[in-house]
């Protein structure tokens, strides 16, 4: 489904590159933990997917397409199969729970009667039943999450892109979005959360890729993950 | 649905842009006011020309009492004088230039005067005696008025040759710089307006980030994106283009009536001509809203 062949992003010629050789094959349906360090280039990988910036050397291949070779006017094609949440949510803060996910729908050009199917239902698997006409500011953290995690899916892509979505939340409250995301995955979507939230990723249990100063240097398949907290400990002690 | 979708923004847009969108129906008003007047200055222009062109006339004055012109040293126009005159007229040499000729006595002449000026008290104290007769003369083509100037200026009994043209080219110049001041100003104004319409559009688009960094992300095309943006610089252009039609009807409609009545000859335009002009101003200020707020997305609207 996503496909990094030895991809470099360089920023700032500077500077070290953000991602460096970088080989990385997620299949279909599968649920991937991106981790790693603040500046690892967790944040990069996720850009490149969504051809929000180009690789500076190497193919990145989405749904089996090199994304280099998508013309700019197909650009938004390629973004309707993905969907991403980010840590800070980005909601409309004058429109409704309803209307932020009709949002979605409505500037692709999908049908009223379409909306007014597609939504509610979505909310439901968001767990937000019932919350449909509150504003986003009467909403706690994990709930506009939950809105921000319906918007992205709402017009049903293949993958589901997360950078940090538990960033700002407690960890009982992470924990639920953590289960919207297993049940988006159980439900066939493929699944990248880019996260330094270890209690979450030793939790699941699912596919680890650790990121350190842009270079893949693990990959498990149901991994676990020691967080900088205790890395920093460790390289201290 | 993408239709009212793009409604819907656009009027979000513009309310919360209020400020920035009255100001550009204001500059855009102002601007396409001074457009419409060059364009109907010019048209003005042809029309007098259209229709004085055929009907000017060369008049050659005759000798009276009082001329001082040297052909007149030896008094009033003598009956010889005025024959060998007409036969130059018809001669072969001059008649391919010439079209119609008219004589005027000196009693025809009062009558016209009177005509004239009728309601002015200076009409009671002229006399026939005091006005020249005329040959007046239609040309084939009234570009050619030197060759009857050159034929007769000299000649004896001739006062002078007068050119009617002449008084209408001096009033199509002062009317040229009027059509050509406010062409100035219309530049000027249409550059300000679309500095005005690239702001406004950038504030817009700064203040619309996080609706348009949705989209973006959830792969809405670029024209949906970039669309509201446009078509909100074109509604406030064209607000002002029709405020601009209004003011120029209202200034043809009055002020050319209150013209015609005073002077009845002049031929002036009427709200008619409008119909040119009116499409005009609508074309080139969303023409000019709409570069004006394409180019400022490419810049400032990532898509
Ligand atoms: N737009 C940019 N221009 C220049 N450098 C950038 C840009 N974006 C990221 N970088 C640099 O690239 C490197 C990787 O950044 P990235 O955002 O991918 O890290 P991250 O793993 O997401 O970090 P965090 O956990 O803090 O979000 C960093 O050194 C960062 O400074
Ligand atoms: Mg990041």
């Amino acid at each position: 489904m996503i496909r990094f062949e030895q991809v470099t992003k360089v920023y700032d010629q500077k500077s070290k590159p953000a991602l460096d050789g970088v080989s990385l094959d997620v299949d279909r349906g599968e649920f991937v933990f991106l981790v790693g360090a603040s500046g690892s280039g967790k944040s990069t990988f996720i850009r490149l997917v969504l051809k929000e910036d180009r690789a500076t050397r190497g193919a990145v291949y989405v749904a089996g397409q090199n994304v280099a070779n998508i013309p700019s006017w197909r650009v938004p094609k390629l973004r309707r199969g993905i969907g991403v949440v980010f840590q800070d949510f980005r909601l409309l803060p004058n429109k409704s729970v309803f209307a932020n996910v009709a949002f979605a729908m409505q500037v692709i050009g999908k049908s009223r009667a379409v909306i007014r199917e597609t939504v509610p239902e979505v909310l439901k698997t968001v767990g937000l039943e019932g919350k449909n006409n509150r504003m986003p500011h009467e909403l706690s953290g994990g709930e506009q999450q939950r809105v921000a995690i319906a918007r992205a899916i709402v017009n049903k892509p293949g993958i589901l892109l997360a950078d940090e979505p538990t960033g700002n939340l407690d960890p009982t409250t992470s924990m639920g979005i953590m289960k919207v995301l297993d049940k988006i995955n159980q439900n066939g979507t493929t699944v990248v959360m880019a996260t330094h939230d270890d209690d979450i990723v030793n939790t699941m249990r699912k596919r680890v890729v650790e990121l350190r100063d842009g270079c893949v240097v693990r990959d498990d398949a149901q991994g676990i993950y020691i967080g900088e907290t205790t890395t920093t400990a460790a390289a201290a002690g | 649905m993408r239709f009212a979708f793009v409604l819907g923004e656009i009027a979000s847009g513009m309310r919360r842009n209020l400020v920035m969108v009255v100001s550009v129906v204001l500059v855009t008003f102002i601007s396409l006011t001074f457009v419409g007047a060059a364009g109907l200055l010019q048209l003005q222009i042809n029309q007098m020309k259209g229709y004085w062109y055929d009907r000017v006339q060369v008049a050659v004055f005759l000798c009276v009492e009082n001329s001082t012109s040297e052909s007149c040293a030896s008094g009033p126009v003598t009956d010889e004088q005025r024959s060998a005159i007409e036969a130059k007229l018809n001669s072969p040499e001059l008649s391919p230039y010439v079209d119609t000729v008219e004589y005027e006595s000196q009693d025809q002449a009062l009558v016209h005067f009177r005509e004239q000026l009728a309601n002015s008290p200076i009409v009671e104290a002229v006399t026939a005696e005091q006005l020249p007769e005329s040959f007046r003369i239609g040309l084939v083509d009234p570009e050619k008025y030197e060759v009857i100037s050159e034929a007769f200026s000299s000649e004896p009994g001739v006062d002078i040759v007068s050119d009617q043209r002449e008084y209408l080219e001096e009033i199509f110049g002062y009317i040229n710089i009027a059509s050509l001041v406010a062409l100035g100003i219309a530049v000027v104004m249409s550059v300000g307006a679309i500095l005005l319409v690239a702001t406004t559009i950038r504030l817009s688009a700064f203040s619309r980030r996080r609706e348009t960094g949705i989209m973006r992300l959830v792969g809405a095309s670029k024209a949906i994106i970039q669309l509201p943006f446009v078509l909100e610089g074109v509604i406030a252009a064209i607000l002002g283009a029709a405020i601009a039609s209004c003011t120029l009807w209202a200034v043809l409609r009055y002020g050319g009536e209150w013209l015609s009545r005073e002077y009845p000859q002049m031929g002036f335009i009427s709200t008619q001509e409008l119909l040119l002009v009116i499409p005009a101003l609508f074309l080139l200020g969303a023409l000019l809203a709409g570069a004006s707020s394409l180019l400022t997305l490419r810049r400032y609207l990532k898509v």
